[in-house]
């Protein structure tokens, strides 16, 4: 333990008189968050994402639906009516999304007769949502133009989500995204540049072992990342209101992020053969992975194959269960993400310590 | 008989066709001041470092402290202090702060005071506030032998602690090297410097093409392999020159002086007085006893310059 609090100290006596890492690991997520956060606060021109539950499943519901997709103002996703739709919406984080109730058919037919009032469409969500009332007011349109006469209405359910806002999804994201490049990215030159200076033959002369030399730049990369998200909280607070809270999941979510990624640059740093090799290749998966996570905009305005990609990425989880935790209270979601993202972690930690040799051959 | 704290039997290191380490076998006792010497490429580094149990023979075995240095290295590395050849440290560490990690690393706490005593013998202390990578060659030598001995350790490992450091810095780390061997420390030192070896080394094996050439005192090795003495004759001249050649006597002439090999087995003062015999005219006369230069001239068949074999 002393040995991995005596190379815990140093390596971040080190890295603190860095002023690169200490620049990215604090200052530049902040200026990215000022930046986007400035940028796209304002706007909301993409196409919504509807979830859709169709109980009704009748001639007049599947028009109704026809109708909706056609304006062009919505991806429209439909549910399984065994779901549990407001269990889904609050899982799966949705602004919005649309329910047909079961007998729909019959009640428009009913309406058309005039034996009846008009029948009825839920819309679930949080309605404080600029995308709420966007996807009210198209909806509700679309009903009313059924038919000649008023033979549906869209109503809508409040279903307490909090305002979620560009920004709350944005800085859990830089948070995810910070837990991986700044791990990561130093890590491998790290480990290039410990092996081509000699660092890791030093050290292998003395008592550490190569578990607590990686336990300690784990340690080290957890705290930074702590002091990192404090400071990204408040200024998502102070300079845009944001809604979300640091939760112990989210704590856990960055240790077990910053573990995952650090033994990932462990991994890449193994592989090559100087520091600039180690730095691009890092840049050649770090930056396509921000970009195919969700960090900067929601993966379901990406096409289909991209988002099996997404799928795939340790990060997509990372970003997903820090915005399910921080931003939308619901640890359910977080905590599947934190096991895919423990054993992928555990994964690449046992195959780059086993790669890593600090004996010269 | 003194305890055997490195042992290594038919130690061989191979990569490819080459050997690096040809079936070495040594030696070294406690409190002993031993050095490896030979050119750039003769295996000194190879050997030490498998010592060091940074690197696995391909055949043979090693033990420190009587533990294989393969499978039990973890037992003694607390004992050890290395100072590696390619040593440089931490950019952005001080030398108290380095200090203070490295006696971290084996499990010591140290205090401001035993720092500053470190620093002090190793002439850093007033350096105590530059970072690592501002320090001179030679202070980062010193600061790595200052790292390696934080352990306490009894026995320490210097790969070529010298090279490329000027003449001053040579000599600041030879005292330091001295007053190791004098505080009863096991040194296993290499290089490439000749007159380091001699200055410093209890034991002296010559290596070279990854073999032990010769090993010994270097006044055993003088005595035995130097050749014998050389003698030269001021102003002895063209004449004198002659004259010798004449009597069988190998001499070179330069600047009217006759440098005379004396064969080992003959002594000076009888040389001496053959030559007076003869007639050989010469106003003074020097003598220059074989040193560990000649041993190497005379076993490996060539003169080192900065580490490089001149065949």
């Amino acid at each position: 333990m002393s040995r991995m609090i005596a190379d815990f100290k140093a390596f971040g006596l080190a890295y603190l008189r860095s002023r690169t890492g200490f620049f990215f690991a604090l200052i530049f997520p902040v200026i990215l968050i000022l930046v986007f956060g400035a940028i796209f606060s304002q706007t909301g021109t993409q196409k919504i994402d509807l979830p859709v539950q169709d109980l009704d499943n009748g001639t007049w519901s599947q028009t109704y639906l026809a109708k909706l997709n056609a304006t062009g103002a919505f991806t429209i996703d439909m549910i399984s009516p065994d779901v549990d739709f407001n269990r889904y919406i609050k899982d799966e984080l949705k602004v919005l999304a649309l329910q047909i109730p079961s007998g729909f058919n019959e009640s428009v037919n009913n309406a058309t007769r005039g034996h009846g009032p008009p029948a009825t469409i839920i819309l679930k969500g949080d309605p404080t949502n600029t995308y709420f009332t966007v996807g009210m007011g198209v909806a509700n349109a679309v009903a009313l133009q059924l038919n000649s006469t008023v033979v549906a209405m869209v109503q809508t359910e409040n279903l307490g989500s909090p305002q979620y806002t560009f920004i709350d999804f944005f800085v859990p994201g830089m948070i995810a995204f910070t837990a991986l490049t700044t791990p990561m990215f130093s890590m491998s030159s790290i480990c290039s540049e410990y092996r081509n200076r000699g660092f890791f033959k030093l050290l292998g002369s003395t008592p550490l072992k190569k578990s607590e030399w990686l336990t300690a730049k784990i340690l080290w990369y957890t705290v930074l990342m702590l002091a990192s998200i404090a400071i990204m909280y408040v200024v998502g607070i102070a300079a845009f209101s944001a809604h979300f809270t640091i939760t112990p999941m989210a704590i856990l979510l960055v240790i077990v992020g910053v573990f995952l990624f650090t033994s990932f640059g462990m991994f890449l740093g193994v592989f090559v053969s100087n520091p600039e090799s180690a730095s691009a290749l890092a840049n050649a998966i770090g930056f396509p992975m921000m970009f195919l996570s969700g960090i900067f905009f929601q993966l379901e305005s990406m096409p289909a194959y991209l988002q099996y990609i997404a799928k795939a990425l340790p990060l997509t989880y990372l970003a997903e269960g820090l915005r399910a935790t921080m931003s939308l209270g619901n640890d359910v979601v977080a905590a599947t993400d934190l096991v895919i993202l423990l054993i992928s972690g555990l994964i690449l930690f046992m195959i780059a310590a086993r790669a890593m040799s600090w004996k010269g051959k | 008989m003194a305890e055997v704290v490195l042992d290594a039997k038919g130690l061989t290191k191979t990569y490819g066709d080459m050997n690096a380490v040809d079936n070495l076998d040594l030696q070294v006792f406690k409190g002993e001041v031993y050095s490896m010497l030979g050119p750039n490429g003769a295996g000194k580094t190879t050997t030490v470092e498998i010592l060091e149990g940074l690197r696995n023979p391909t055949s043979g075995t090693a033990k420190v402290f009587g533990f294989d240095v393969q499978k039990d290295y973890d037992k003694v590395r607390s004992r050890v202090g290395v100072l590696p050849q390619t040593f440089e440290p931490w950019d952005r560490i001080r030398p108290p702060e380095a200090i203070e990690y490295w006696a971290g690393l084996f499990g010591r706490k140290i205090s401001k005071k035993e720092i500053r005593g470190l620093l002090e013998m190793v002439d850093l202390a007033h350096k105590d506030n530059v970072w690592g990578e501002r320090l001179s060659g030679g202070e980062k030598r010193r600061l790595g032998i200052a790292m390696a001995l934080v352990g306490e350790p009894e026995l320490i490992f210097l790969d070529e602690p010298t090279t490329g450091l000027d003449p001053q810095a040579r000599r600041g780390l030879w005292e330091i090297i001295h007053a190791l061997g004098d505080a009863g420390k096991t040194v296993f030192l290499t290089t490439h410097y000749l007159e380091e070896a001699e200055n410093l080394a209890d034991r002296v094996s010559i290596m070279n093409k990854g073999k032990t050439v010769v090993s010994g005192s270097p006044e055993e090795l003088v005595n035995l392999y130097g050749g014998g003495t050389h003698v030269v004759l001021k102003s002895a001249g063209e004449e004198g020159f002659v004259a010798l050649e004449k009597l069988g006597y190998k001499s070179t002439f330069h600047n009217r002086d006759v440098t005379v090999h004396v064969p080992a087995l003959m002594r000076t003062k009888d040389f001496m007085a053959q030559i007076n015999q003869s007639g050989v005219a010469y106003k003074d006369f020097e003598t220059r006893r074989p040193s560990l230069e000649d041993v190497f001239f005379n076993m490996v068949g060539g003169r080192m310059e900065e580490g490089v074999l001149k065949q």
